[in-house]
């Protein structure tokens, strides 16, 4: 089996599998390797191009062009506009974010028990002995003493003096070499990112992977999912190529994303009512400190400190994060030459963020042009926590020594001095004054129990469908605290297994 | 519209004694490769916040003209005032068309030497074909 990507208009193009995977990100590529380890024949459907370290941009402007989701210009839709982060090529988010490697925390399992029948102590034992398996296989480890850089000491310096429980991160990257390129794909390839091994594995086990094939429907036939359909799309020109049809001997697990796992089951008449429903995210919002010295912060890992003592009470994680100057220069508060002023100290600042764990459900819909429309509005409650996060980052850079803090928040001044950050604590609630993106997503085709209430069981089968299978976070019926891609492969492979042992 | 966006983002990145400004990078070449390869949506979210920026200054420094017709001074007082007026629609337009300057300026050799930052290569956009 093979590689196909875009094809021009022409001859329609057929395969067939045991399985077919709807999407290559965390969940989609973490199941396939599984079934292809199990001895199954799978194909990986992509909407994206497949792309190498040496096809990665190096740019900003090249990295939404050629690796984000509709160029990053989803944004939710409710009170304030906060872009929806997700990469689009094979790999998914894999190749753009910080491949940080958490364990899921004990108390989810025992909230999805709780809350929605599925979960509980089985589940989380085999979830925990799948991470020992995938921290293994790529290679998990602390981010070394050569890579850490200065932002991220600092981080760390400002957390152990305030005193609070912090950490230098797990993540799947092998022997980073701190070149600060994250974002923009791991051009070093020391970034485990799927596309560079599990993918690549499914082929090589016979396997096939079909790019710039975005999925229009999922063939289904009675209660059965028996394939799915579409047209090739050139990754540049846009352009619709030749149809495809990849037909599924044994199922179809869908993993197309948050945001487009529900929008796929819909148009493919699934009939289900909490499809779209769940929506939930991790809604960060950074904080600058301005030190004396230069922090040069894309010197380093891009992200490589962290901290979730905030976890339960009141509920946020912090991160550092260090983002190119070429997106910088935008985030920056001001315009004219009070912006030019602000952006002269470039080299001293450090960003850092707050991520809450915020209980706001929203909705994923399809919009006129059957994009996802996501209807999330933060509620007070959780403007509250987020406000504590980004009061509890500003007091770390205060106490890692940084001269100024620079909170970007509408209605607050520009720079506060360290004995000012008070004045955080009465910082607006409303989501419109926060520069604010929402990174990691959750829900949309939620498990549980109950199929009133959810769209598949807690071993991932869409209720009342035979072959059709979640993969993807769209699954995770809770926010989760701490950074999902850990838990999303887990899962993938929890359930690929289980396909498996029904044999 | 090219010379609308173009406008606002000169105006917004303007060259100071310190710092190259947008007009000292390749703008045009930026701009003539976003309106070509970006997506539909975001191509249009920055016609329109350019359009905003360009008829706004009634509403952020007091006078009817647009933008274009305002002495250099106050045309940077509606330009800082625009990205953090209390309308949130409008700072919202403003953002994009900010946020689109940065990236090119940001990326420009020049300015990246003064940050102390390598230069970047080319973005391929290249990918598997086979």
């Amino acid at each position: 089996m093979s590689h196909t990507a875009f094809q021009l208009p022409g001859p329609r193009v057929e395969q067939e599998a045991d399985y077919v995977v709807i999407g290559s990100g965390a969940g989609g590529a973490t199941a396939a390797v599984t079934l292809a380890r199990g001895g199954m024949r799978v194909a990986i459907i992509e909407a994206g191009p497949w792309r190498d370290p040496n096809d990665y941009p190096q740019s900003v402007y090249g990295a939404m062009r050629d690796m984000l989701d509709a160029w990053g210009s989803n944004l939710t839709r409710g009170r304030a506009f906060w872009p929806i982060v997700q990469g689009s090529l094979v790999g998914g988010s894999t190749v753009i974010n910080s491949a940080i490697a958490v364990r899921t925390p004990g108390d989810i399992f025992e909230q999805w028990e709780r809350d929605h029948g599925v979960g509980g102590p089985a589940m989380a034992d085999a979830i925990w002995r799948i991470q020992d398996q995938l921290e293994h296989e790529l290679n998990v480890e602390e981010v070394p003493e050569v890579a850490l850089g200065r932002s991220n000491r600092l981080a760390r310096k400002g957390a152990d003096a305030v005193g609070y429980d912090n950490h230098y991160m797990l993540r799947y990257v092998k022997s980073c070499r701190g070149a600060g390129q994250c974002l923009q794909g791991c051009r070093s390839d020391r970034k485990q990112s799927l596309n560079r091994n599990f993918i690549p594995e499914v082929l090589t086990r016979g396997g096939s992977v079909v790019s710039c094939a975005p999925v229009a429907r999922i063939l289904v036939e009675g209660r059965r999912a028996v394939g799915v359909t579409g047209r090739f799309r050139h990754p540049q020109t846009k352009k619709r190529g030749a149809e495809f049809v990849v037909r599924a001997k044994k199922g179809v697990l869908v993993a197309a994303s948050v945001t487009r796992s529900p929008l796929l089951l819909a148009r493919s008449g699934v009939k289900n009512r909490a499809i779209g429903k769940g929506f939930r995210a991790h809604p960060g919002a950074p904080v600058f400190g301005s030190y004396d010295e230069p922090v040069d912060m894309n010197t380093g890992a891009t992200q490589g400190w962290a901290s979730i003592a905030h976890r339960e009470k009141p509920g946020f994680k912090l991160e550092s994060l260090s983002l190119p100057l070429d997106m910088i220069a935008g985030r920056v508060a001001g315009s004219g030459e009070l912006l030019m002023e602000r952006l002269v100290e470039f080299r001293h600042l450090a960003m850092w963020v707050q991520a809450c764990r915020a209980e706001t459900v929203g909705e994923v819909r399809s919009a006129l042009n059957g994009q996802p429309a996501v209807h999330y509005t933060l509620s007070r409650d959780d403007m509250v926590r987020f406000r504590e996060g980004i009061y509890t980052v500003a007091a770390t850079h205060a106490a890692a020594g940084a001269r100024a803090i620079l909170p970007t928040i509408y209605g607050m001044p520009y720079k506060l001095l360290p004995n000012e950050i008070h004045k955080l604590k009465e910082a607006p609630l409303d989501p419109r004054a926060y520069i604010s993106i929402l990174s990691h997503l959750f829900g949309g085709c939620v498990m549980g129990k109950d199929p009133e209430r959810s769209v598949c069981d807690g071993r991932g089968r869409v209720h009342g469908y035979e072959g059709l299978h979640i993969a993807d976070a769209s699954a995770i019926p809770t926010n989760l605290g701490v950074n999902p891609q850990h838990t999303i492969m887990a899962l993938a492979r929890y359930w690929a297994e289980g396909i498996l042992g029904a044999g | 519209m090219i010379w609308l966006i173009k406008f606002a983002m000169c105006t917004m990145m303007p060259r100071t004694p310190a710092l190259p400004g947008i007009a000292d990078t390749d703008l045009d070449g930026f701009l003539r490769k976003l309106k070509k390869e970006s997506d539909r949506i975001y191509w249009f979210g920055l016609v329109l916040g350019a359009l905003v920026f360009a008829i706004t200054p009634l509403i952020t420094v007091g006078v009817p003209l647009p933008a274009f017709w305002l002495p250099r001074g106050l045309l940077d007082r509606h330009a800082e005032r625009l990205v953090a007026h209390p309308i949130y629609m409008l700072r919202q337009a403003a953002a994009l068309v900010r946020l689109s300057a940065g990236m090119c300026w940001g990326a420009d050799s020049a300015v990246r030497a003064r940050f102390n930052l390598p230069p970047y290569g080319p973005d391929p956009g290249t990918f598997r074909t086979s």
